[in-house]
């Protein structure tokens, strides 16, 4: 019995309920437990506070006035409400706009969260963002390089010769086949994997 | 609580001037946050049912090792004294509480680590990281390292670089991504599963959750999944450059399809199945 499932028995240990055996096994384990003698010893302290508290507590009033007070509020502000339908359109769309572009930029840091398929309209904001942090993570990595040992150094150039070409031959074919979506998909790919690479590879080298 | 805790570490650090044996313990909570260092050699953490750490091992000449902890937190590590030598490698037998939740960063030692219930945060430059369990949450990093994971975990989180990525038994959430290296999942029963590389193959062996997702992304790689021949769901399949091989339910030699996309639905779907490869071949096989 570890310490867990043993404080997992304590109430049933002060009900009585326990056999014999477990009773004894428990005692045995709380003689060369300190940890969980004082555990038990804390159990015993926050029952006998909480002792003293009433069973139940009746409230003071009746709640009721004051709640269908505030819902007729509510249903009062509802029914001020009285925009011409082309205005509530447009709210609409651009609401749709803002959102979709805001959940494009927050979900793509997470490849399992993005949506399956993303408008060709992202591709080139996405494709400069993700140029630039590449910029400014390949700066820093050449800073920190002397820190990585040469090996670390070769695998991180191979690995990033590996991305590049794989990001020069997705780019090429969607050059040649604009808006294919599944290329887009995989230029993308190729972008979040350069950048997580010289993302870690940094982080290395600063700390090595 | 910190500055005696810094105070405590800083008097444990002892320089060792030759391989020193080590065996130290502390009383600690069940579910305590532990950090351990070890830049070369090997770091082996078990989970055991004690309230308690205890460490073994042998410490390299010009080494130190510092240790030291209380209630929900603990902290040790080797440290050189000489940062123009090359790491000495040290050994690190650790024991934990289960339900610890432990973060290891190593240099090129090799981590492994087995028995735990809590969580691990494993990062290595280029050692392997070996992890058995049934975790909450593990994530792991190796640049150079295999990285291998076994275990019905809740969440997985693995990034590799050159080194291949093998996950046994996964359940749950796992995102695997590589660049050079392949990933292999077997026996797999995932509910949303994100396997993703560059230049590596990506083999998955298992089933997926009835309303669960699984995507894998390869730019040159192949791709083999074998999945349920009676799988209700939802396939998306394209490789730009590479044939497609559907032999789910095939009796005979699978048709290859080249060139075009691959959307269908076996059973009354619900699963979600999507591979994109560029030039990679994509094969989906019954278990």
């Amino acid at each position: 019995m570890n310490c867990t499932e043993l404080r997992d028995r304590f109430d049933a240990y002060v009900a009585g309920t326990l056999s014999e055996a477990e009773s004894a096994a428990l005692e045995s384990h709380l003689d060369g437990c300190i940890a969980c003698h004082e555990a038990l010893a804390n159990r015993d302290r926050a029952l006998g506070q909480t002792g003293g508290l009433p069973r139940s507590v009746v409230p003071p009033t009746d709640l009721w006035p004051g709640i269908e007070k505030q819902l007729a509020s509510r249903r009062r502000f509802r029914g001020r409400v009285a925009l011409p339908g082309w205005l509530l359109a447009a709210a609409a769309a651009l609401l749709m706009v803002a959102s979709s572009g805001g959940t494009v930029l927050f979900l793509r840091n997470w490849p399992g969260d993005r949506p399956a398929i993303q408008p060709s309209s992202h591709l080139t904001a996405l494709e400069s963002q993700y140029s630039a942090a590449s910029a400014e993570l390949t700066e820093a990595l050449e800073k920190a390089r002397s820190r990585l040992s040469p090996e670390t150094v070769a695998t991180i150039e191979r690995s990033l010769r590996i991305i590049d070409q794989a990001l020069a031959e997705s780019r090429a074919a969607l050059a040649r086949d604009p808006g294919n979506q599944a290329l887009e998909q995989l230029v993308m790919a190729a972008w979040r994997q350069k950048v997580d690479l010289l993302r870690r590879a940094t982080a290395l080298g600063q700390a090595g | 609580m910190r500055v005696p805790l810094v105070a405590a570490l800083a008097l444990a650090a002892v320089p060792l001037s030759a391989q020193q044996k080590i065996d130290r313990r502390i009383a600690i909570a069940p579910d305590a946050s532990i950090r351990i260092t070890n830049m070369a050699g090997i770091t082996r953490v078990t989970g055991w049912d004690h309230d308690s750490i205890a460490v073994t091992g042998s410490i390299a000449p010009g080494a130190g090792f510092y240790f030291g902890g209380k209630g929900p937190v603990a902290k040790m590590g080797v440290e050189r004294r000489d940062e123009t030598l090359a790491d000495p490698g040290s050994t690190l037998e650790v024991k934990v509480p289960r339900n610890a939740r432990i973060w290891i960063k190593s240099g090129t030692a090799n981590i492994e680590v087995t028995g735990l219930r809590g969580e691990a945060e494993c990062a290595s430059v280029s050692g392997s990281i070996r992890v058995e369990g049934s975790l909450t949450l593990l994530i792991a990093e190796s640049m150079e390292g295999n990285l291998n994971a076994s275990g019905p975990m809740d969440v997985v989180r693995l990034k590799g670089g050159a080194g291949t990525i093998t996950i046994r038994g996964p359940r749950g959430d796992v995102m695997a991504s590589t660049v050079g290296g392949a990933i292999v999942a077997m026996d797999g029963a995932v509910v949303r599963a994100h396997l993703e590389t560059v230049s590596g193959t990506i083999a998955y062996d298992g089933s997926v959750d009835p309303r669960g997702t699984l995507e894998s992304v390869t730019h040159s790689g192949d791709v083999t999944l074998r999945l349920p021949s009676d799988i209700s769901a939802e396939f998306d399949l394209e490789s730009f450059d590479g044939a497609i091989f559907f032999g789910l339910m095939a009796r005979g030699a699978e048709k290859p399809f080249r060139g075009k996309p691959m959307s269908f639905t076996t059973g009354e779907g619900g699963s979600h199945v999507m591979v994109r490869s560029f030039k990679g071949e994509i094969r989906i096989l019954k278990r």
